[in-house]
Parts: structure tokens; C-alpha cells; sequence
């Protein structure tokens, strides 16, 4: 190590000490105690090491309903707020009138707490006088038991963690569009290009990859999904018996409600496998792309 | 491009690990945050001790019986709110105002009762738990080796443990050791809409069968439910204690029997005709009984204050009554206990007289008449001050009435926590689908011993 690197690590330092406690020794710690039968946060003690938190976490129907329940929810919620927001900051781009203040309601959601969020749609959703079902009934829908009947709970778990998920999506597209160069706008206006292909042939292919990224951050934090449920449900997971519950969820429920510790730690190394085999996934096509520019060259 | 690829899976690693740790976060950082300040008080503790300890040790022979207590500071977790938190102050101000040995007790408030329970369990974990806490028998099933036995002090200086209501005293020996004195205690009552009952001719019901009878009326009348219950869980154990039945202990179910059989046939005829009705969005009844959506509820009596009776439109009287026996009669109580974690003995002495001055009749008496829960000593109850309360307090007049048979829940035993989700989600999803008796009843048994197993 010569003494310009020494002096880099040495700027490193402080916070390569902090992820060290805080970031890799829980992960190594939650690892091990995955492998721990019977283990005791309170003093450390296990029954032995072997596979059997795995063979209770997959025996458990609750872990495999919140398995199919966090797929479910990352399969609707990331497409949905994705698509969504483009449509949305497309809109809050072009020069419409209140242009700030309409800014400033979509990003609002961002940095309300989602347990207020929650709040609000808990009643917004209630079937006896939620304004949801009062709108409804405009149309001669409903009552629907958004928040009580089984049925129902997915669906308005991704359709409020759909709206809470926008305001970001939104912001950073507009960072995006704002990127975007005039003159290819200019040039499109001189052929008179429609609407509708200017937005597929510019204004999609120059925002791609934040919409890649966009795409990775809402799938990461889509499979952590916790707050959404806890809020909009007040701190259960479904009117019934957990029917909206996830992965998280059950891992907190495990750890901290019933005190199962190791097969707590082992749905959160379940977990963290499925978001680096799904972040894996997504950087194929760049890579192949990058593969190809190279061999061209 | 290498960098590049690397970069990205440590980010997906990060991204990852900063959840694996979210569990232990909240925790960790109050566990630093406390182990400071115990420190702290320990060293101040300690260097007190040390200073004085030559005339003590010379003292403790002659002066046997006279208590030497050192000047310390107490730390007490609580889950207390609103105008609850408000008289644990004034009490708690008092006591170190008056306290004669220099000790000050300082309230911490860990927010509600699950926050409570699990920063006490992470803070057990990571040997940093306060002198002493409110605390249910289950939260500590973990780690009840590091609760205090008090066994001695309540023999050697305690006035009257047998004052202490029956059922508070076995709550706080199930363990085999004293483990609390009892503190914040309630009960669960039956509620109800006396404006609709006295309309439909309906009398508060003092027999299952009177609750089918109301459950009949008020459906066809009204065409509402007339039953609800705040808690699952609590609502079938006491059914099965009042139909001379038990219900679960370590080793499993306890209600596979013929008695239990037919409590549930009772339990689900009462939902599947409609009499009863499960609570669904609104988690606790009171919003419904306010707001004439249902005849009445079986809630705990600390919740009379959530319910309004004076909604424009839907006014009516509150009736209050015991809950209905059968066989027997039996009534759940809730409430947490106080319990001691502290290690050095001075604290222990210091957090001693506190516990038994919160539990003194004096003290007792007054929470109950500020907060609305109920006193904890017999003597409490019977005097001139709380009876003269009781007298212009149908709730309290209630609790009085049933606390002779009142009971709790068995917890001291690994799964105990983990049961009582169980048992009410099973039992919302059984009413969810209408399911017949023979049904719930294997499907609670198989789903209790699957915990236990």
C-alpha cells in the first residue's frame, strides 16, 4: 500500500468502522443465527446448527402466503407507480398554469409519515363512511369492504402503496425531463412529429435509465415492504387473519411478537437472496448491451 | 466497468443488510442511550455506597430491622398516555417528594404497551433493562431470570399482601417467585346501548341465554348485531371458564372435551345468526356502540372514555353491566404489573418502596378515581372515598360487582404471546367463514398445539 492509498483508507475510515458494526457484523450475526435451532437473543443460546429455521420457515403457510403476497405487490405496485409518475411528470412538465404548486401537492406524500398517511386512507377506505365508497356509490358500486373484507385487502394495500410510491418516482422524473434537450424538441416540432411518438421516440428512450433506475429502487424497496401495511391496517396485517401480510411483517411478527428469533433471521436471509437474485436479474440486459457495444468496437 | 458491477452489488448488499438490521435497530439505539445513563447512575450509586458504606457495615448488626437505603435515582419504563400518564406523575412526584430515603424515581415513556414490549425485550437482550417497568406476565417469558424475585421483600416488608385482590396475587406468583406487585388493572365489561334495550323491552343480560334472546331482537328489529367482543382471545377463554371449562397451559389446549364442544357451539351460533359481529376496521367497539351500530360490547372498562353518547342524531344511554356467566361466572382481567429488573441492591431497596407505595391503598384509590382503572386492594375498594366515587360511576359500580370471580390469563409459558395472536386471527377467519362448531373447535386445538409442539 503506497501512501497515497494509506491516506485514502485513512478518510475511509470512519465510516467503513460504522458500516463494519452496524451494516456487516448484523448481517454476519443474522446469518449465523439462521442456522441456530431454538436460538435466545437474551443470552445467546442455541440447540445446534442446522437447517431446521428453514424447514419451519417453508413449513409455515403464514411465511408462504407472505412470500406470494410480496410478489404480488412488487408485481403490481413498481409497474403501476412507474408508469404512473412518467404519465404524471409528463403532465407537470409541459406549461400548465400552478405549475410549483402542483409540484409541491404530488411530491407531499414523500415527506408525510405513512403511519399519518395511513390514517387518512384508513378512513378514506372504511366501508361505512369512507369517501372512497361514497364516490362509488356515485356510479351505483359498492359498499366494498376495502379494509374489512379479506377479499379486498391486497388490492387496497397496492393501491394505496401505489399512491404513496409516486411522489418520489415523480420528482425524479421531472429532474429527468428537465435534462432532456430542448433542441430535439425543437427538431421534432419542425416535422411535426405527434404527440404521442415524440413522447415514445424522445422523451422514453432519453429518460431510460432513470426509469431502469426507478425500476431497481422501487422492486428493492417494494420486496421490504412493512410501514404500508402496518399503517393502513393499524398495526395488523389484514381485517381477518393476515391476509395482506409479507415478508417483513412476518419477520417482525416472528422476532418481536412471538419470539422466534432464529426463524426471524432466517426469513430475513430468504428475503435479502430474493432482492439480490431480482437486482441480479435487472442488470442482465444492461450487461448484455454493454457486451455487445464492446464486441462492435 | 468491474468497479462498476461491484459497486452495484454492494449497493444491493447494503440495500439488503440495512434490513436484516432494521430489526435490531430500534433497539440498538436505546440500548446505547440507556446503557449510558445506567451507567451513570450505577457509578453515582456506587460511589455513594462506597463513601458510606464503613458506617453502614458497622450498623446493619445493631440496627437490624432499619432500613438503610441510599440516595438513587430510579428509572420506570411505562406505556402510560394522556391523562393515565398524567396521575403516574403526580403519584410518582409525590413519592419522591416525600420519600424519606432520597430516592427519585424517573418515568420513561416507551410509548404504547408493544413498544413497551419490544424495547424491553431488546434491552434484555442486550443486558440494559431499566430498574423497573410495566410489563404483562408474557413479555418476559424470555427472560424471566432476569426479573427480580421478590418473594423476600413482600414477606419481610410488605403491609398485607393478602389485601391484594386474589387473582392479581396469583397473576404475580405464576411464575413459582413474586415476579410484580399489580398496577394498572381493568376489566372487561359488557357495554350497551340502554336507550335501544329499554325500547325493545330488553334487560341487561345476566345468562347466555339472555344473550341470545338480545342477540334475536335486536337483529330482527333493528337488523343490527347486538354483540361484539374488543378481543378474541380473551373473549374465549373466559366463555370457556364460564362454561366450567378450562383452556390452554403449556401443554396444549385444554378444551378438546365435550364442555368445550359445546362452548363453541354457543360462540359460533352466536356469530353465524348474526347476533355477534366481528369488530373488522374499527379495532375497538366503542366507535360502533357510539355511533348505534351495535347494541352492545364486551370492551375493557378503561374504554368507557372512548365511547361518546352524545353524537348529534344518536344520542342514548350507556349501560353498563358484569359479563354474563353460565355455569359459572368468570371475568377477564387486563393490566400490567410492575416488575423489577434492577441488579444492585441499593436500587432494588429504592425501587421496592416505590412499588409499594404506587400499590398503597392511598395511592390505589386515587389512580383508580383519575385514570379509570380499578384498585388493587381490597381495602382499597371498600373505602369511604372510593365507594362514595363508585356511587355516580356505573362502570366502576360494574367492575366492583364482578371482581369476586374476575381471572387471568395463564402466560407464564414459552408460546404463551404467540397463542394469543393465533387464537384470534383463527377465530376471526372460523366467523369469516361461518364455520360450525366441530370445525373451530379442531381447527383452535390444532393451531394452539402447533405452537406448543
Amino acid at each position: 500500500m503506497n501512501r497515497r492509498s494509506f491516506k485514502g483508507y485513512a478518510y475511509l475510515a470512519p465510516v467503513l468502522v460504522i458500516m463494519l458494526v452496524f451494516t456487516a457484523y448484523p448481517l454476519v450475526k443474522a446469518i449465523f443465527m439462521s442456522f441456530c435451532e431454538n436460538y435466545s437473543i437474551i443470552n445467546g443460546s442455541y440447540k445446534g446448527i442446522n437447517l431446521e429455521n428453514y424447514k419451519d420457515l417453508f413449513d409455515d403457510k403464514l411465511f408462504i402466503r407472505a412470500l406470494g403476497n410480496t410478489t404480488l405487490y412488487v408485481a403490481f405496485v413498481v409497474p403501476l407507480s412507474v408508469v404512473i409518475s412518467l404519465i404524471i411528470a409528463n403532465l407537470l412538465n409541459s406549461h400548465i398554469k400552478f405549475q410549483g404548486l402542483f409540484q409541491t401537492l404530488y411530491f407531499l406524500p414523500y415527506v408525510t409519515s405513512v403511519i399519518a398517511i395511513g390514517v387518512v386512507w384508513r378512513w378514506i377506505m372504511n366501508s361505512n363512511y369512507g369517501l372512497l365508497n361514497y364516490i362509488l356509490g356515485f356510479f351505483g358500486i359498492g359498499p366494498i369492504g376495502w379494509l374489512s373484507d379479506p377479499k379486498y385487502s391486497m388490492t387496497s394495500l397496492i393501491i394505496f402503496a401505489v399512491w404513496k410510491s409516486l411522489a418520489f418516482n415523480i420528482m425524479i422524473f421531472l429532474a429527468a425531463l428537465q435534462g432532456i434537450s430542448p433542441d430535439l424538441y425543437a427538431a421534432a416540432r419542425v416535422d411535426s412529429t405527434p404527440r404521442l411518438r415524440v413522447f415514445f421516440k424522445i422523451t422514453v428512450p432519453a429518460m431510460m435509465p432513470i426509469i431502469a433506475y426507478a425500476f431497481i429502487m422501487g422492486i428493492i424497496n417494494a420486496f421490504k415492504v412493512y410501514n404500508e401495511v402496518f399503517s393502513l391496517f393499524n398495526s395488523k396485517a389484514g381485517p381477518v387473519n393476515n391476509e395482506a401480510i409479507t415478508i417483513v411483517y412476518y419477520i417482525y411478527d416472528q422476532f418481536y411478537n412471538n419470539y422466534k428469533y432464529g426463524i426471524a433471521a432466517a426469513g430475513s436471509v430468504v428475503l435479502f437472496l430474493l432482492i439480490m437474485l431480482f437486482t441480479m436479474i435487472q442488470r442482465l440486459p444492461g450487461r448484455i448491451k454493454a457486451k455487445k457495444e464492446a464486441a462492435q468496437k | 466497468m468491474k468497479m462498476k458491477r461491484f459497486m452495484a452489488l454492494a449497493m444491493a448488499t447494503v440495500m439488503g443488510a440495512s434490513l436484516l438490521t432494521a430489526c435490531g435497530g430500534s433497539g440498538g439505539t436505546t440500548s446505547t442511550t440507556t446503557a449510558a445513563a445506567t451507567e451513570a447512575a450505577t457509578t453515582a450509586a456506587a460511589e455513594t455506597t462506597a463513601a458510606a458504606s464503613g458506617e453502614t457495615a458497622a450498623e446493619t448488626t445493631a440496627a437490624a430491622a432499619e432500613k438503610t437505603i441510599e440516595p438513587t435515582t430510579i428509572t420506570f419504563w411505562h406505556g402510560m398516555n394522556n391523562k393515565q400518564e398524567q396521575s403516574l406523575t403526580e403519584l410518582t412526584e409525590k413519592f419522591n417528594a416525600e420519600n424519606e430515603y432520597g430516592i427519585t424515581v424517573e418515568l420513561v415513556n416507551q410509548g404504547s404497551y408493544s413498544d413497551l414490549q419490544t424495547k424491553l425485550m431488546a434491552n434484555a437482550a442486550a443486558d440494559t433493562l431499566p430498574d423497573i417497568a410495566q410489563a404483562y406476565n408474557n413479555y418476559f417469558t424470555d427472560y424471566v431470570d432476569k426479573v427480580v424475585a421478590l418473594d423476600d421483600f413482600v414477606a419481610n416488608d410488605y403491609p398485607d399482601w393478602d389485601d391484594i385482590l386474589e387473582s392479581y396475587r396469583t397473576e404475580n406468583s405464576e411464575y413459582g417467585k413474586i415476579t410484580g406487585v399489580p398496577f394498572n388493572k381493568s376489566t372487561y365489561l359488557f357495554f350497551y346501548n340502554k336507550t335501544m334495550f329499554d325500547e325493545l323491552g330488553l334487560e341487561a343480560p345476566k345468562t347466555w341465554d339472555d344473550l341470545q334472546h338480545i342477540g334475536e331482537v335486536i337483529l330482527e328489529k333493528k337488523g343490527l348485531a347486538a354483540i361484539g367482543y374488543d378481543s378474541m382471545c380473551d373473549m374465549l377463554e373466559a366463555a370457556l371458564r364460564q362454561h366450567g371449562e378450562q383452556y390452554v397451559d403449556e401443554t396444549g389446549a385444554l378444551f378438546n372435551t365435550a364442555g368445550g364442544l359445546e362452548t363453541l357451539e354457543f360462540i359460533m351460533n352466536m356469530y353465524n345468526s348474526g347476533y355477534a359481529r366481528l369488530v373488522g376496521e374499527d379495532n375497538y367497539f366503542s366507535d360502533s356502540l357510539s355511533n348505534g351500530m351495535i347494541g352492545g360490547y364486551v370492551g375493557s372498562s378503561t374504554g368507557v372514555s372512548y365511547i361518546s353518547t352524545d353524537i348529534e342524531g344518536k344520542e342514548f344511554e350507556l349501560g353498563v353491566c358484569p359479563v354474563v356467566g353460565d355455569k359459572t361466572n368468570a371475568a377477564y382481567n387486563a393490566g400490567t404489573n410492575i416488575v423489577m429488573f434492577a441488579k444492585d441492591e441499593n436500587n432494588q431497596k429504592a425501587a421496592w418502596e416505590y412499588m409499594k407505595f404506587m400499590t398503597s391503598k392511598e395511592s390505589t384509590i386515587k389512580w383508580a378515581m383519575d385514570t379509570g382503572y380499578l384498585p388493587v386492594r381490597t381495602s382499597a375498594y371498600e373505602s369511604d372515598e372510593y365507594q362514595q366515587f363508585m356511587a355516580g360511576d356505573i362502570t366502576a359500580q360494574a367492575a366492583y360487582e364482578q371482581a369476586p370471580y374476575g381471572f387471568v390469563s395463564k402466560a407464564s409459558f414459552t408460546g404463551s404471546n404467540e397463542i394469543r395472536n393465533v387464537v384470534s386471527t383463527t377465530l376471526n377467519e372460523l366467523i369469516t367463514e361461518k364455520a360450525d362448531a366441530q370445525t373451530a373447535l379442531d381447527t383452535l386445538v390444532a393451531e394452539i398445539n402447533d405452537v406448543l409442539q
